[in-house]
């Protein structure tokens, strides 16, 4: 699979955290960065987690700049435009005019809210690329049934599901050929593309339910949940480092957090600007 | 060594909802260390078993049971779960769906880790499992970067790993080209040497490679056995008729034997290798050179179409140094060339992953062609338009469901018609045409993919010809069919190429290519490396080794008895070998009549 997001099969820092610990790591960012509301803030958070990307996970940039653009060019369109021109000031706020013609205008204050929430969004986008770019699908499952008290049969089932999506979007290929060769072309009316998915839908979903009893069939003939407990194979190790990384996120957070605030440049987390 | 390991006793089995029973009372024992082989059509009850046997049934798979089946005298279901499945072990036929882990090491694991095998016994034990199937140098590599036979043979090791008493392998070697098939059997014989404590039952539908390990043979008509089971060759010799019956492919030697013996050749005890036979019928030969007629050459099947007023016309398909690749990936097709003269019946054969398919799909432009050259009846695809071209070329895929778009057949068999806007009268006409010439009348109305598997081959093949096309395309028809379907369809193709259509069909199956196809190529990591008349390719063994195709069974018993034609090549199919025993040649085809079928 070469979508947006996919694991980057290589050795790095990132690479050989526990994936458990990593998504814990990984939540925190995300709440601080929410909690934000100034430009400032996810500004500092973005570049860092950039930095983190290229040194400790040893993914190249280049492959982020693709899903980064995208969502430069959601928010840039979505977010900012509609603030700038539809921002609604507090009660008793007041706020600076850029440009007006007739009912529409463009704030300073939706600009800043616009671009903030932008830069908000591009900050998850890359904790999320960070974490699935470094993270073996197969390990992450298993660390959240040896660590988080997973249920294992829900894991596996997840697990299954990765597998296959590969061999579905072959098929799928497969059978727009096959309908292209019948003579349906691709349908652009809103009715044509309903028809059309159900066309699509009814092979690839008889032979999904044929190949996921066939498998199921397959676990349950190797003793898949005969037993309440099973051991593992492949243990997903916790170590000292595991444990530095969630705590060194933790601090470098709160002092970013705090400096930030001493600059006056944070807003949120009840902390209100000076005007 | 006789020790009774299972024994069925009067076992039967309904699935809900089905209309009748799966299994009827059936009764049978297999001894500790044998090899049994279960024989029957389609939906005769060969899988059934072995979900009883592993406990799937009535645990994982719900169904109605009476009867039982004792496991070293232990009744099956009074065993635990976990304790039953670490006794069968089960080996599927579709590679893709029967793994669910991402490695190798860790598919090998997962049944370890079931039964809480300790982490530190499990190593060893893959590396055993892996080592006895000849994968332990892959044991980190990703599944989905294996091979079909490489993916059977993790199947195998999965199962080993478990230490089973039994293993049942269901259609194991369905899905393999026939190098791999037999690189399956081989490794199942050593395994056999080196484990003789394993019992193995086993369904398989192409017996040849794999009789000579077959202890007993039980024969299923639909869920009963109408005699115990029997070592192979009195199976063969006594119920031979009612195996012909059920569309059961026997050895190729052994049909051959079998046949001579009908038409009155004294062949005492038929034979089942290519050593048995050569022994057999070695006194029996009457000349072991003869003129190859002019019938002879034409093979003497339905398929008799005079080719010297096809060289004046453009060849239907003219393939010239086409190259190919899919995105930045390796070469799949280098330089390809090949041509299919008009009203031709042309096989294209060669090892999995050589490029066949990539091949025929540049064939009707799905895929965007690359650095050379197409012409279809003479015109350069990349002239054409999506409809001209389908209204010239039928390309049948591999899976007929992949081509369905509509929701009933007689829908299905007009939809391109439709499309192109021809009048309800001709639409009508030609559906109902359709309908009778494919068998498929009194299920017009029933939804495509709720047909049977024979019929929905014959239907997708039916909605590649509304068109008129002349030229027909056909992926793996015979894929996943018994004997008696997979004939007619050939007929069926044959007729066609009588009427002028000329036919393409990719196949892995060798006999069908000697019994039908006049011309061959051989397709090689993407390059041709023959092309021309099918005895000719059969003739050249060092050609057949390097396109992973075995030799057939049948020519390997003519080079031990010395028999050939003048010209060198070597008799075909079973009715040119009854000259050569100083018998008339049969009128009729060797294959089972076409009529019956249609049902």
């Amino acid at each position: 699979m070469n979508g947006l997001f996919s694991y980057y099969e290589t050795d790095s820092f990132l690479h050989r955290r526990n994936p458990s610990l990593k998504l814990l790591s990984l939540m925190v960012l995300m709440l601080a960065v929410t909690m934000a509301f100034d430009p400032w803030t996810p500004t500092v958070f973005f570049v860092g987690a950039l930095a983190v990307q290229c040194f400790l996970g040893r993914v190249p940039l280049r492959s982020l700049a693709r899903p980064l653009l995208f969502f430069f060019a959601l928010g840039a369109l979505g977010f900012v435009s509609s603030n700038a021109l539809f921002y609604a000031p507090p009660p008793g706020g007041s706020v600076a005019v850029l440009w007006q013609r007739g009912a529409l205008r463009v704030t300073v204050e939706g600009l800043r809210v616009g671009v903030s929430l932008t830069i908000r969004m591009m900050a998850i986008v890359v904790f999320s690329m960070i974490f699935v770019t470094t993270t073996d699908p197969t390990d992450l499952v298993l660390s959240l049934i040896q660590h988080a008290r997973f249920p294992f049969r829900l894991g596996y089932g997840i697990l299954v599901a990765y597998r296959f999506l590969p061999l579905w979007q072959t098929e799928l290929g497969i059978i727009r050929a096959a309908h292209r060769i019948r003579g349906v072309g691709e349908r652009t009316t809103l009715r044509g593309r309903w028809e059309q998915l159900r066309r699509y839908a009814v092979p690839l979903l008889a032979s999904a339910i044929r190949k996921s009893e066939r498998v199921a069939i397959a676990m349950d003939s190797k003793a898949f949940g005969a037993l309440p407990r099973r051991t593992y194979y492949r243990q997903v190790r916790v170590t000292w480092l595991d444990w530095a990384m969630l705590a060194g996120t933790i601090l470098t957070t709160v002092l970013i957090l705090l400096v930030l605030a001493r600059a006056g440049l944070l807003i949120g987390y009840g902390v209100v600007p000076e005007d | 060594m006789d020790e009774v390991h299972i024994e069925a006793r009067n076992l039967s089995v309904r699935y809900p909802r089905a209309t009748g029973w799966a299994l009827r009372h059936l009764s049978f024992t297999v001894v500790r260390g044998e090899t049994l082989l279960l024989l029957g059509p389609s939906g005769s009850g060969k899988s059934t078993i072995g979900l009883c046997l592993a406990g799937l049934i009535p645990n994982s798979v719900p169904a109605r049971t009476e009867g039982c089946i004792l496991l070293d005298g232990r009744d099956a279901a009074d065993m635990p779960v976990g304790e039953r499945t670490a006794t069968v072990g089960m080996v599927f036929q579709d590679p893709e769906a029967q793994f669910c882990m991402l490695t190798v090491e860790d598919e090998v694991a997962f049944g370890l880790e079931n039964l809480t095998v300790p982490r530190q016994e499990m190593d060893g034990r893959i590396g055993e499992a892996l080592s006895l199937v000849g994968l332990k140098h892959r044991r980190r590599e990703r599944v989905d970067r294996l091979s079909g036979g490489q993916k059977q043979r993790l199947a195998l090791a999965c199962a080993l790993a478990m230490r089973p008493a039994t293993l049942f392998l269901d259609e194991p070697t369905s899905n393999l080209d026939p190098a791999t098939r037999y690189g399956f059997f081989q490794l199942l014989k050593a395994l056999r040497r080196r484990q003789p404590e394993l019992t193995i039952i086993i369904v398989e539908h192409i017996l040849d490679d794999l009789i000579g390990m077959v202890d007993r043979v039980l024969v299923l008509d639909d869920g009963k056995a109408s005699s115990p089971a029997e070592e192979p060759a009195r199976v063969f010799d006594r119920r031979g008729h009612a195996l012909d019956e059920m569309g059961i492919w026997l050895p190729q030697v052994t049909a051959l034997a079998r046949k001579l013996r009908l038409a009155g050749l004294a062949v005492a005890r038929l034979p089942l290798t290519v050593e048995e036979a050569a022994a057999a019928l070695q006194h029996l030969v009457a000349r072991r050179t003869i003129e190859r007629g002019d019938d002879v050459h034409r093979r003497g099947t339905a398929c008799r179409v005079p080719t010297t007023q096809s060289s004046s016309r453009p060849p239907a398909i003219s393939v010239r140094d086409l190259s190919f690749r899919y995105g930045r990936g390796p070469l799949v097709l280098d330089k390809a060339s090949l041509e299919v003269p008009q009203g031709s019946f042309y096989s294209l054969v060669g090892p999995n992953g050589a490029g066949k398919t990539t091949l025929a799909s540049h064939l009707v432009g799905i895929l965007p062609p690359g650095p050379g050259q197409v012409r279809i009846l003479g015109d350069d695809i990349t002239e054409l338009t999506t409809a001209q071209i389908t209204d010239r070329v039928g390309y049948v895929f591999q899976n007929p469901e992949h081509q369905f778009v509509e929701l009933h057949v007689e829908d299905e068999l007009a939809y391109s018609l439709r499309i192109r806007q021809h009048s309800a009268a001709e639409v009508q006409a030609a559906v109902q045409r359709l309908l009778d010439d494919f068998g498929l009348a009194s299920h017009r109305r029933a939804n495509p993919f709720s047909l049977s598997q024979g019929q929905k081959r014959r239907l997708s093949v039916a909605t590649m010809l509304a068109l008129g096309q002349r030229v027909l395309v056909l992926d793996e028809p015979t894929f996943g069919q018994d004997r008696n379907t997979a004939h007619s369809l050939m007929a069926r193709l044959c007729a066609l190429q009588q009427s002028g259509v000329t036919i393409l069909a990719i196949t892995h199956d060798m006999q069908l290519v000697a019994d039908y196809a006049e011309q061959t190529a051989v397709l090689v990591e993407g390059q041709i490396c023959f092309s021309g008349p099918t005895p000719q390719l059969f003739a050249n063994r060092a050609l057949l080794r390097e396109a992973s195709l075995r030799p057939l069974p049948l020519h390997e018993l003519a080079r031990a008895l010395g028999i050939a034609y003048q010209d060198g090549t070597l008799p075909m199919s079973i009715r040119d070998w009854y000259p050569f025993f100083g018998l008339e040649r049969p009128v009729e085809p060797d294959a089972s009549p076409v009529s019956r079928s249609a049902t």
